[in-house]
């Protein structure tokens, strides 16, 4: 089944005067099937947060559509988008964007607390997700208290304790050190495997080789993709990735 | 002559710095110029002309000095503690020139011309307002004192430097720490300075049942004292102590009760309460030594205008029970059958003041004999004359003034009357009236500007926050409530508290007030009453204004 549809996806930006005009998203289509985990691979300046900001619905696209679930994006009421991002989608972001005044439970427990869920609901969820992500010892911890990947890993748990269709994680591993980054893309996996669609943006090759689909975007455009075989073996997925992505640079050198 | 136009380098960054950097920088600016106007004019006071030739000039000097002291004293460490939250909010830009290539001393020299720059500034506006105020001031002062209307006010020089020592001091020490607090970092700490994360408190609950039992036992003392004497006597201790529980109920009692509702699970986890709370925590572990000052402050305030406005409204019932009657004549030379032609003498020279004279409705205690003449009440005994007057208080104090001339031989004696007294209590009540009017002003200034510098600093603390929370799912309505809930409870707290103390604070303050002959409890609350409501009014709009510059800060980001 698909659950994310992106269609002929555009989007301009104008400067202050109106001027000069900045397009980020030329005509950028592509499908997502329930259970995937795919990566969007680009250098900076390729377009690939602002194609996850209108995914995220914060931003909205110049032309084109977003579905989720079949449901439009644009269809949904400036008042209802906080709502729908709430039960929808979960958030990972780079520098983590926890709150320095709760402590890990309750800045996980946050989303529930918003949707006004019953507390039994609340500590029902928080076991199994703390468990899986190994953060159950800290839980009355306080982020300042604790390193930069068990932050991370408190931010997966906020992101998937609403158990959204959608996790959209923006160079999760972004602020964190090797050994971090492989134990959070493992976490990735285990959470795809449990039937989670995950939709990663990054530019490191490290990390999207645990993806099971790699998108490259540049210039706004997708210009290929990468699937990983049934039997593939993490490192000969790397392998593919890097060299599709020097020869994307290459081609962009000589058109440049 | 590169040294030469480095040197104009510095400046030139640094007042580029304060014109971007003016949310911070003007009301800075603005706190020495009070400050410094203020402590102008105290010192200007102390040590004018007129303040010596007054009589009993030499006790309100030394009253003076000591105030002028305490001022300078306050003054100094509330200065510091501005510039300690200007350079707490700046210390990201300072790691940010470190990573850009300015040495530690290069941008101590941006800082220093900085500090210069403000507290320069500040301080000559600050003497140019207290000139142009005094002024204005002292004509006020005049008005209330029934002065006569000849008395001018001069400002010794001594008064402008009194404030240059008082501002190079405080540029001094500004200027070490701010060089320390370059010195000491390194460039990543700086940078990341706003994040870090709070010290856990620790003694919570003993601190807080301390302060408990402090303010309950400060509280139940003023409202149960029997007399003036006792009252005088512990009205600073029990002050004392009303300050100290305060710091502490707001330090550890507001975490202690913020637990307790945190504990109860069913309250703490819905939306309403949830971001509230945890914002509350994080306030007032950093912010309750500042809510506390402007909970004194504002009941300084409120306890000194309350005071010397009722002193100034209740003279007259002062007067009245101190002067029962109007006029009194011992008139030692006046034999008995020479009463009635003293009494018929009196009565031809006021007439020359158009005034009338008639015998005192209230008999004087503890009096044998006493005779009604037609125009006063005669104690041939002591050889008393009583008398009312009725007529214009000028012409009445013009009688007066030629009776103690003594031009007459049968008086030689002694004269108790109300006139003379209400003269008196003009300038003193008027004298103190004014003096509680201006400090107050002078603690409102400072509290408005404590309320300021929080708004600001916590605006720019809490916005990286509400995007947080609005990523997180957080709609605008709920931010928006989130922030407004805030907000109330931090401006809220410390007017609830002032308002707490007034009410004991009005007992204590009758009682002291009974040292003058003032019994008018009835008075003395609605004085309380009024100074209270026209105290929240001021107050709430300082929290619309400063609360605005909150939301401004808060939305930008959202």
């Amino acid at each position: 089944m698909v659950l994310l549809e992106i269609k002929q996806v555009e989007k301009t930006y104008r400067t202050k005067l109106g001027f000069q005009q900045c397009v980020a998203l030329r005509g950028i289509s592509c499908k997502v099937e329930e259970g995937e985990f795919v990566a969007i691979m680009g250098a900076s300046g390729s377009g690939k947060t602002t194609l996850l900001n209108i995914l995220a619905s914060l931003d909205r696209p110049s032309a084109g559509e977003v579905l989720l679930d079949g449901i439009k994006l644009s269809d949904i009421p400036d008042r209802e988008l906080s709502r729908f991002r709430r039960d929808k989608l979960g958030f990972v972001f780079q520098d983590f964007n926890l709150l320095d005044s709760f402590s890990l439970r309750d800045n996980i427990l946050l989303p529930l607390v918003l949707a006004r869920r019953p507390l039994a609901e609340m500590e029902q969820r928080l076991i199994p997700v703390a468990d899986m992500l190994g953060i159950t010892t800290l839980l009355a911890k306080f982020p300042y208290e604790v390193s930069g990947g068990e932050k991370q890993r408190t931010a997966v748990a906020r992101a998937v304790i609403t158990e959204p269709r959608l996790l959209l994680a923006d160079e999760p591993t972004g602020a964190l050190d090797s050994r971090a980054s492989a134990n959070l893309l493992q976490v990735f996996t285990k959470l795809n495997c449990l039937g989670r669609t995950i939709l990663m943006v990054t530019h490191s090759a490290q990390a999207a080789s645990y993806a099971r689909r790699v998108l490259f975007i540049s210039d706004g455009r997708l210009v290929s993709q990468l699937f990983r075989a049934a039997d593939e073996n993490d490192h000969s997925f790397f392998a593919r990735i890097i060299s599709s992505q020097s020869a994307l640079a290459g081609g962009g050198e000589q058109n440049g | 002559m590169a040294e030469q136009s480095s040197r104009g380098f510095y400046r030139r960054l640094a007042w580029t710095n304060i014109r971007r950097n003016r949310v911070f920088c003007l009301p800075f600016a603005l706190a020495v110029a009070v400050v410094s106007a203020v402590f102008f004019l105290c010192v200007g006071i102390a040590f004018s002309d007129g303040l010596s030739n007054m009589p009993s000039g030499a006790t309100a000097r030394a009253i003076f000095a000591f105030g002028v002291f305490t001022f300078a004293l306050f003054a100094f460490f509330f200065m510091f503690y501005l510039n300690h939250f200007l350079v707490k909010q700046r210390k990201k830009e300072f790691g940010l020139y470190a990573v850009l290539g300015l040495s530690k001393n290069h941008v101590g020299r941006i800082l220093l011309w900085e500090n210069f720059l403000l507290i320069g500034g500040g301080m000559l506006s600050g003497i140019l307002l207290g000139a142009l105020f005094g002024q204005l001031l002292f004509s006020l002062l005049k008005q209330l004192i029934h002065a006569a209307p000849g008395l001018q006010l001069r400002i010794p020089p001594v008064a402008y430097l009194g404030v240059a020592i008082l501002f190079a001091l405080v540029f001094a020490a500004t200027a070490v720490y701010n060089l320390a607090q370059i010195r000491l970092a390194n460039p990543i700490s700086l940078l990341q300075s706003e994040k870090r994360g709070e010290k856990k408190s620790r003694f919570l609950l003993p601190a807080a049942l301390l302060g408990l039992a402090m303010l309950g036992f400060a509280y139940y003392f003023a409202w149960t004292i029997e007399n003036y004497a006792i009252a005088l006597g512990v009205f600073f201790p029990l002050a004392m102590l009303v300050i100290c529980a305060t710091y502490l109920l707001f330090a550890a009692g507001s975490i202690a009760v913020l637990r307790l509702l945190r504990a109860n699970k069913r309250f703490y986890y819905r939306p309403e309460h949830f971001v509230s709370i945890s914002g509350m925590f994080h306030r007032m572990k950093q912010n309750a030594a500042g809510l506390a000052t402007i909970c004194i402050l504002s009941t300084m305030l409120t306890v000194t205008l309350t005071t010397t406005l009722s002193l100034y409204l209740g003279q007259e019932k002062i007067l009245a029970e101190r002067y029962p009657q109007d006029l009194a004549i011992y008139s030692g030379g006046a034999e008995g059958a020479d009463a009635a032609a003293y009494d018929a003498e009196l009565s031809d020279l006021a007439a020359l003041y158009d005034i009338t004279l008639r015998p005192a409705e209230t008999e004087p205690e503890a009096i044998s004999v006493l005779e009604t003449l037609p125009h006063s009440l005669y104690d041939a005994q002591n050889n008393w004359f009583y008398c009312d007057i009725s007529g214009a208080d000028a012409d009445a104090t013009a009688f007066i003034q030629e009776l103690r001339k003594g031009k007459d031989p049968l008086v030689y004696g002694y004269f108790d009357d109300i006139f003379s007294a209400r003269q008196e209590g003009y300038t003193m009540f008027g004298g103190l009236l004014f003096l509680g009017a201006f400090f107050s002003i002078v603690f409102l200034v400072i509290a408005v500007l404590l309320i300021y510098f929080k708004q600001v600093s916590e605006g720019y603390e809490d916005k990286a926050r509400y995007l947080i929370l609005q990523q997180v799912g957080m709609d605008a309505q709920q931010v928006q409530d989130t922030i407004r809930r805030q907000v109330r409870w931090v401006f809220i707290l410390p007017l609830l508290a002032t308002m707490l103390h007034m009410l004991f604070a009005s007992r204590i303050i009758t009682r002291m007030l009974e040292a003058f002959l003032l019994y008018d409890w009835g008075m003395t609350l609605r004085c309380s009453l009024g100074v209270c409501l026209l105290f929240i009014l001021l107050y709430f709009v300082v929290y619309q204004l400063t609360a605005r510059i909150y939301y401004r800060i808060v939305r930008h980001s959202v």
